[in-house]
């Protein structure tokens, strides 16, 4: 089985069922499962008859229909479909459309401002197709169907998507159904050395995942995907599982909306990580307590929502118990998106509060001095051209997850810890601290620093080095005022998640091993060395 | 009530910090304790509340409750 079955099946049997809907200008469009097939057949054809069969095409935007259409032509055709972080800085994106060898790229207009960057300094980039109102963007902008001179690395020819499903609407030739084995998309995660490390999936590892999470429902179910859709979670368990199911797909067009959105959409189902739980339950909390608080939830939540799943980063049992005050079950699960990405989860009919659920019936658990080990379908293949990084995390095909944990009598998981030196943050993002110590480590005050995670940010400690200090004459007061101006400087520069929002001036240097790298277990030790 | 102390009133449902005990310099993370989501759900309630439209980018850069009011006053201007 593979997601190319999953989705013929579904437009087979729910044709006339909406499978994505979204906002535009405030009215509902939708698109129906029938609709969504032939799209994602168009643009699967249109590469093909562009020659871009076997190649890696990288998408950058948020959700929407022409994103997903996009990703399933790519993926359905045996292509390899690069999912971007569209918030991340310019420069970070072109790395990884270099790194990831793209050859073409979906871009949203919205991210339009930076095609100049990557026309520039994306070589290896043929074809780049603009995805949301192609109409509006050929009005404003001459690339449309030209090629860009001037500073162009890559020579690459601007399109609309509309263009490129012309081409594939028609043409008779189709891409064979891939390989099970063969790598269907890559997604970027932190690395603990600073450099994000592209996570290889298969085909196989994609369907089985879809398969394997044990939840069902009527089709034509509402979800309201409020995630980022270049995340695993939300690619793969709100799109791919919902298809799967005949869902219908909702699109949160802004995380300023979700409330509101949960209004408009009325879903049944969510997907979080346990930032958006706590948020959402200030406002329940927030409420008059006079008002019953059936009236309070449907009012925050739409009215029918009744399961939240969580992902991503530990969510506090406290928050379970006082949702399910307000009829709504929150169930945690626990997955990484080397594991493509659901390795274990908590299901309506079987769940146990402060645990994330049986493993999935297509992975096995084992333990090595309490880290969690997966083996598996749906365990990726490795990371792209990191060989290194691959053999220290995939060993006799058991990954090694990084996170502590254990299997209690009944067969559920709980996490307990992390090996590895990466902060998760309650939105799911992994943060590595030394990608951000290297870019910090360049302030002119800096002298050593730290990057921890506290109270749900990232707080810097510094300590400044001594030289500049004196050579500025500055005071205590007037280096805290410049490393917290440097600071809001790198903020600005910076995706919402990578922010930092705590600073300890530091008064005594970091505590050293014997390589002289930073004890982390003692950073917040600030006595002078014995 | 005034303006402000709506905004602030609205402000107080997300954070430990009373309206009338909210200044202007305050920032919104590190010294109300918003983590980034509250903030934008904030955002939200005052877009319905005072009927502006904003935007996730031009809102990304705003710190201080004073810029956030600013802002505000700017959009209903416009």
């Amino acid at each position: 089985m593979l997601i190319r079955d999953i989705l013929e099946e579904s437009a087979k049997n729910y044709a006339e069922i909406s499978a994505v809907k979204w906002l535009k200008k405030k009215e509902i469009q939708e698109m129906n499962y029938r609709e969504l097939l032939e799209n994602a057949a168009s643009v699967r054809k249109g590469l093909l008859a562009d020659g871009f069969a076997e190649k890696h095409l990288a998408l950058i935007g948020s959700s929407s229909a022409e994103w997903i259409e996009s990703y399933l032509g790519i993926i359905t055709g045996g292509m390899v479909a690069v999912p971007l972080d569209a918030n991340l800085p310019g420069g970070d994106l072109v790395d990884l459309i270099n790194r990831s060898d793209a050859a073409g790229l979906f871009l949203s207009r919205k991210q339009a401002g930076l095609l100049e960057q990557i026309l520039a300094e994306c070589p290896k980039l043929k074809k780049v197709w603009m995805m949301e109102d192609a109409a509006a963007f050929r009005r404003q902008e001459d690339y449309d169907g030209q090629t860009v001179s001037g500073g162009n690395a890559s020579a690459a020819e601007v399109l609309s998507l509309a263009d490129l499903k012309a081409i594939g609407a028609g043409s008779m030739a189709d891409a064979d159904r891939p390989e099970p084995e063969r790598i269907a998309t890559i997604i970027f995660t932190s690395g603990t050395t600073g450099r994000s490390k592209g996570v290889m999936l298969t085909q196989k590892n994609l369907a089985e995942n879809v398969k394997a999470v044990q939840y069902t429902a009527e089709p034509g179910s509402v979800l309201l995907s409020v995630l980022p859709i270049h995340h695993a979670f939300c690619l793969v368990m709100d799109w791919l599982k919902g298809f799967s199911l005949g869902a219908t797909v909702c699109i949160n067009d802004s995380l300023l909306h979700i409330v509101k959105n949960m209004g408009v959409f009325q879903p049944q189902v969510m997907l979080m990580v346990p930032l958006m739980v706590e948020t959402i339950y200030k406002k329940l909390a927030g409420a008059d307590p006079s008002i019953p608080k059936q009236m309070v939830a449907n009012a925050v939540f739409g009215g029918r929502l009744h399961i939240i799943f969580t992902g991503g980063a530990h969510l506090d049992p406290y928050y379970i118990e006082k949702f399910n005050e307000y009829g709504v079950a929150v169930l945690e699960g626990y997955g990484m998106s080397e594991c493509s990405p659901v390795i274990s989860s908590n299901n309506p009919d079987d769940n146990k509060t402060g645990s994330v659920g049986r493993p999935l019936p297509n992975v096995e658990i084992a333990f090595d001095n309490g880290e969690i080990l997966v083996r598996g379908s749906s365990v990726m293949k490795g990371y792209y051209q990191m060989p290194q990084e691959t053999a220290d995390a995939l060993k006799d095909g058991w990954l090694h997850t990084g996170d502590k944990g254990y299997l209690d009598e009944d067969g559920f998981l709980f996490i307990n810890g992390r090996v590895k030196n990466l902060i998760i943050l309650s939105n799911g993002e992994n943060v590595s601290p030394e990608e951000i110590e290297s870019k910090l480590a360049l302030g002119a005050l800096v002298g050593e620093v730290a990057v921890t995670g506290e109270n749900n940010g990232l707080t810097a400690r510094i300590y400044p080095d001594p030289e500049a200090v004196l050579a500025k004459g500055l005071d205590e007061t007037a280096v805290e005022k410049e490393l917290q101006g440097f600071l809001d400087e790198y903020n600005k520069t910076q995706p919402t998640y990578r922010r930092i929002t705590g600073l300890v001036v530091r008064k005594n240097p970091f505590l050293k091993s014997a390589t002289r790298k930073i004890r982390r277990q003692e950073v917040l030790v600030d006595e002078p060395c014995s | 009530m005034t303006q402000e102390m709506q905004f602030k009133t609205i402000a107080a449902q997300y954070c430990g910090v009373k309206p009338e005990d909210m200044t202007n310099d305050m920032r919104f993370r590190e010294d109300l304790g918003f983590s980034s989501l509250d903030f934008m759900s904030f955002l939200g309630e005052l877009e319905d509340t005072f009927d502006v439209e904003l935007e996730e980018e031009e809102v990304a850069q705003i710190l201080t409750v004073a810029e956030a009011l600013t802002l505000l006053e700017r959009l209903q201007e416009e």
